[in-house]
């Protein structure tokens, strides 16, 4: 049944005949040449098919080479606008759900190391969407995006994905003896789990400094920096086809200052949000951004809500909410288009973001320091 | 932060004067435009208009290094306070914002003045060895008790004359008392710190004229207010990740009142400046009473250290963290935006 259900991706390439009326407006086109086209009478791609350029140019008054782009853009069937630079081979394809199915069960997952968390999202945050992490400060969102530039690392013998990270930091949260201690315990963990020759060769590159020399660091310290290399990213991942990762820590920072017409920074966070979109598709990467709270008065009563507005709500496909009950730190996954809302526990502790321990002694979550044990080896209470 | 020109970043002078024509001066301005915004302004297709913005962001856009370049530099300011300096993984944090918030009369000032002491000290003896910009907004800074805290906490360094002088002569003050004179002053603070050479920059405190100027019960203070608080915040990181210092800035306490309808309204004393000032800083230090004479310092929100919290006691030297009394207890995890500040209660 699912052969029959044909997903299309491109409405122009129904049928051939729809495909010769399209009006020149919807074609990518300067504005100027646009007009000069309109006022010399072509309406639609048909009458510009079978013109040569120097004809076209003598016609409607352009340069020649004004003339062969055009001609260019109208055979090559460009839609308007939006991530067309990005798609790979497939997008302009029609694929039938089958054939996306079998392409899905393929994207990997990049594990979080909380077990219940990974659970939740169906494997881990999934390569080629757009995750979303918001929460109160202090929550743990550093943090989570510092487990999974490690965790993409992983090799694939031990369950993961084996690439690259670019961490791209707008709070200069990045600190780097946590990233060490991080990837310290992750290289100890698969240690422990090496089982065969395969796993063990794989060790022996996936130490502390290869995982340090595969996260690329970006510091921006405005939005102009930040949208400008995310332009300039879709180069990047062209010319480091191993990354699978991108962090944007935080997209909220840089946009909640010096805006003064919020519509602007609607339509530039709404230009940030397909980029986005499609360079998780286009170059399978999975792309994490954090998010921060605002306050919002909803009837007398004030909420904490993500910040960044309504709008931006639509941008990211998956969306986890970190937050406090009492003493206990609790991950919701309250946007995902393929699992019902719920809610984990997790902790975290010296080696990083965690699953919370069943079987921990009571009185209190204690994340467990060098100095807490070598206390406890010498006997000394220290509780 | 830099407002680049366009013709500085490699685009055509024809291009630049059409742009020019559309109030396009600088790359900002073009980056801050859509894709098709691009397309009208500067007259191209989407294909030209793409690169026009991939020119542009490339002289724009921060270079690309990896974690393992950052490895070899040495990225913490010591505190001399053991017990502190190990759970921060070395000390305060470079290059980034570290916010001490608590009542009055907790030691936020004198915790300034040991850190500006110990920024001037030479590296043989774990300091810096460098100037400090210190911004004082509440006249509370005290050159005695700077002379004082050195003299007790380094007798043989500071036994001469002409040694404290140096160290003296190297804190730089500067008394601003209104929002506009601090934004000012953080205006021209990135000339001051290369005259001076100064390796750390302490702000005391960000909420006295915030507080001070804007009334948040009236509608539209709070937005200005938190936008003021954003541009220092980002003004200040900048600098510190520019320069690679450490920037120590204080916050008051506030009584937060979490009603939720009947169900009985509990007022407890938190940070002042709200959650988007808890965002902007990377490293929250609560200092509060224990009772009359113990103090505490509370590690609220870090990305290295855990939850903890620490004794200390306020000496002619300084902040003190020695004795029996300095146990590494682990609290409750809450809400670092939320975390209840405990107050002097007996005078």
């Amino acid at each position: 049944m699912l052969g029959q259900l044909s997903w299309r991706l491109v409405p122009e390439e129904a049928s051939s005949s729809r495909r010769m009326q399209r009006p020149l407006c919807s074609v990518s086109l300067s504005p100027a040449a646009r007009t000069r086209l309109l006022s010399a009478g072509f309406q639609f791609t048909s009458d510009l098919l079978p013109l040569k350029p120097l004809q076209l140019s003598k016609e409607a008054g352009l340069t020649p080479l004004e003339a062969l782009e055009v001609l260019q853009a109208v055979r090559r069937g460009e839609g308007g606008g939006g991530g067309g630079d990005g798609g790979g081979g497939g997008g302009l394809a029609s694929l039938t759900a089958l054939e996306l199915l079998q392409k899905e069960e393929e994207l990997k997952s990049i594990v979080t190391f909380s077990s219940q968390l990974d659970a939740a999202l169906g494997g881990g945050v999934t390569v080629g969407r757009t995750t979303e992490i918001c929460g109160a400060p202090g929550v743990g969102k550093t943090q989570l995006c510092l487990q999974l530039a490690v965790d993409v690392q992983v090799p694939p013998c031990f369950g993961g994905v084996g690439g690259q990270a670019v961490y791209i930091d707008t709070e200069g949260s990045f600190l780097l003896q946590r990233v060490v201690d991080i990837a310290a315990a992750a290289v100890r963990h698969c240690s422990l789990l090496a089982e065969d020759d395969e796993q063990r060769v794989a060790m022996t590159t996936f130490t502390v400094e290869t995982i340090l020399a595969n996260i690329f660091l970006v510091r921006c310290h405005d939005y102009v920096e930040l949208l400008a290399e995310i332009h300039l990213l879709p180069d990047f991942l062209s010319e480091h086809p191993k990354v699978r990762l991108l962090v944007i820590d935080s997209v909220a920072f840089p946009f909640r200052l010096h805006f003064d017409e919020l519509s602007r920074r609607t339509r530039l966070l709404n230009g940030l949000a397909q980029q986005l979109i499609a360079m998780a598709t286009g170059h399978s990467i999975a792309v994490l951004m954090t998010n921060q709270m605002t306050t919002r008065l909803l009837g007398g009563r004030s909420q904490q809500v993500p910040a960044l507005g309504e709008s931006w709500g639509h941008a990211p496909t998956i969306r986890i909410l970190l937050h406090w009950a009492g003493s206990r730190r609790l991950a919701a996954i309250f946007k995902s288009p393929e699992h019902m809302g719920s809610t984990v526990q997790y902790q975290i502790t010296s080696e990083g973001f965690r699953d919370v321990d069943q079987s921990e002694r009571p009185p209190s979550k204690r994340p467990r320091t060098d100095a807490d044990q070598s206390a406890e080896s010498r006997g000394d209470a220290s509780l | 932060m830099a407002t680049i020109k366009l013709k500085r970043a490699g685009v055509s002078s024809e291009m630049c004067e059409q742009l020019k024509r559309h109030r396009v001066e600088s790359c900002k301005d073009l980056l801050s435009l859509s894709s098709v915004e691009v397309m009208h302004a500067a007259g191209l297709s989407y294909r030209r208009a793409s690169e026009l913005q991939r020119t542009v962001s490339r002289a724009v856009a921060p270079p690309v290094t990896t974690a393992l370049e950052l490895w070899s530099k040495h990225s913490c300011f010591s505190t001399s306070l053991p017990a502190l300096d190990r759970l921060l993984r070395g000390g305060l944090p470079r290059g980034a914002l570290t916010e001490v918030v608590g009542p009055s009369g907790c030691g936020k000032t004198q915790l300034c003045l040991m850190l500006s002491v110990l920024a001037t000290l030479p590296k043989s003896h774990g300091g810096q060895d460098s100037a400090v910009i210190y911004i004082d907004t509440e006249s509370a800074f005290s050159a005695e008790r700077l002379v004082e805290i050195a003299q007790s906490r380094f007798p043989d360094h500071f036994g001469c004359k002409e040694r404290v002088l140096q160290m003296a002569g190297r804190v730089h003050l500067y008394r601003e008392l209104t929002c506009r004179h601090v934004l000012n002053r953080l205006e021209r603070l990135e000339e001051d710190i290369i005259s001076t050479g100064a390796g750390l920059v302490i702000l005391d405190s960000v909420a006295s004229v915030a507080r001070k100027e804007f009334d948040t019960t009236l509608p539209g203070n709070l937005m200005r207010r938190n936008d003021m608080l954003g541009h220092e915040a980002s003004t200040l990181k900048y600098l510190a990740h520019q320069f690679d210092i450490p920037v120590v800035l204080t916050n008051q306490v506030t009584t937060h009142v979490t009603g939720q309808g009947s169900a009985g309204d509990s007022a407890l004393v938190t940070a002042a400046l709200g959650t988007a000032w808890s965002h902007s800083v990377n490293t929250r230090l609560i200092v509060q009473y224990a009772d009359a004479r113990q103090r505490q310092m509370l590690i609220a929100k870090s990305p290295v250290a855990p939850r903890a919290l620490l004794n200390y006691t306020v000496e002619k030297q300084g902040i003190c963290m020695d004795g029996e009394e300095s146990l590494e207890v682990l609290c409750e995890d809450t809400d670092p935006g939320l975390q209840p500040i405990r107050v002097q209660m007996e005078f």
